[in-house]
């Protein structure tokens, strides 16, 4: 299955690109793609433990399982206001 | 039920329309304004502006949840909210914030409430401009 990938605010940088495609094995969870994402654009993966990250417009836990055609959002600490 | 105002915007805030429009019921006694104003110093730099990204859908739902616990939690006739996306320069507001209620204990309680949240869960993103 394939999942798209959107990277807000300085990790656009980080990643060197706004949005990707990441193909996942079926049932994979939110961790796995994490992992994969990491080995796929290093630049983000010095912000492992300050990374937020969202499936559609709600944040999601490591074990929650990816479904074909979901949007995840990989950014920073939020700093509204 | 409460009721809500929520808007993103790029334009400037503009307080006097707000004001203009601030509604209230005959049983209200406390109305609290709150503004976030960009500072001119940035941890340890100068800056001119700061410029706002937001995850915009993510935000209003965001928003929309917290809105949720306010008015379950305390007994709030009316929340308003505008949040500047784009540049916002020194000394202008960022963020413009009503709530209204009985009394001034909830209405505080509530808008503090409402900004600390924001700060964790609110996909709003700064970059200083110098």
């Amino acid at each position: 299955m394939n999942v798209r990938v959107q990277f807000h605010s300085y990790f656009k940088e980080l990643a060197g690109c706004a949005e990707a495609t990441e193909p996942l094995r079926e049932g994979a969870s939110l961790g796995e793609l994490l992992h994969q994402l990491r080995v796929r654009f290093p630049g983000i993966k010095p912000m492992e433990r300050s990374t937020l990250v969202a499936v559609g417009v709600e944040y999601e836990p490591p074990d929650y399982r990816l479904r074909e055609g979901d949007e995840v959002s990989l950014f920073p600490p939020v700093q509204g206001g | 039920m409460m009721k809500r105002s929520l808007i993103l915007q790029r334009e400037p805030i503009n307080e006097s329309a707000l004001l203009a429009g601030r509604t209230l019921s005959r049983g209200m006694g406390a109305v609290i304004y709150f503004l976030g104003v960009v500072r001119e110093q940035e941890g340890n730099a100068t800056i001119t502006a700061i410029d706002y990204e937001a995850f915009e859908r993510m935000a209003v739902h965001q928003f929309e949840k917290i809105f949720e616990v306010m008015e379950k939690r305390w007994p709030i006739e009316s929340i308003r909210l505008v949040h500047r996306t784009g540049v916002v320069a020194v000394n202008e507001p960022s963020l413009w914030v009503e709530v209204i209620a009985a009394h001034r204990g909830e209405a505080f309680q509530a808008c503090e409430f409402l900004i600390d949240e924001m700060k964790k869960v609110v996909p709003i993103w700064k970059r200083p401009l110098s």
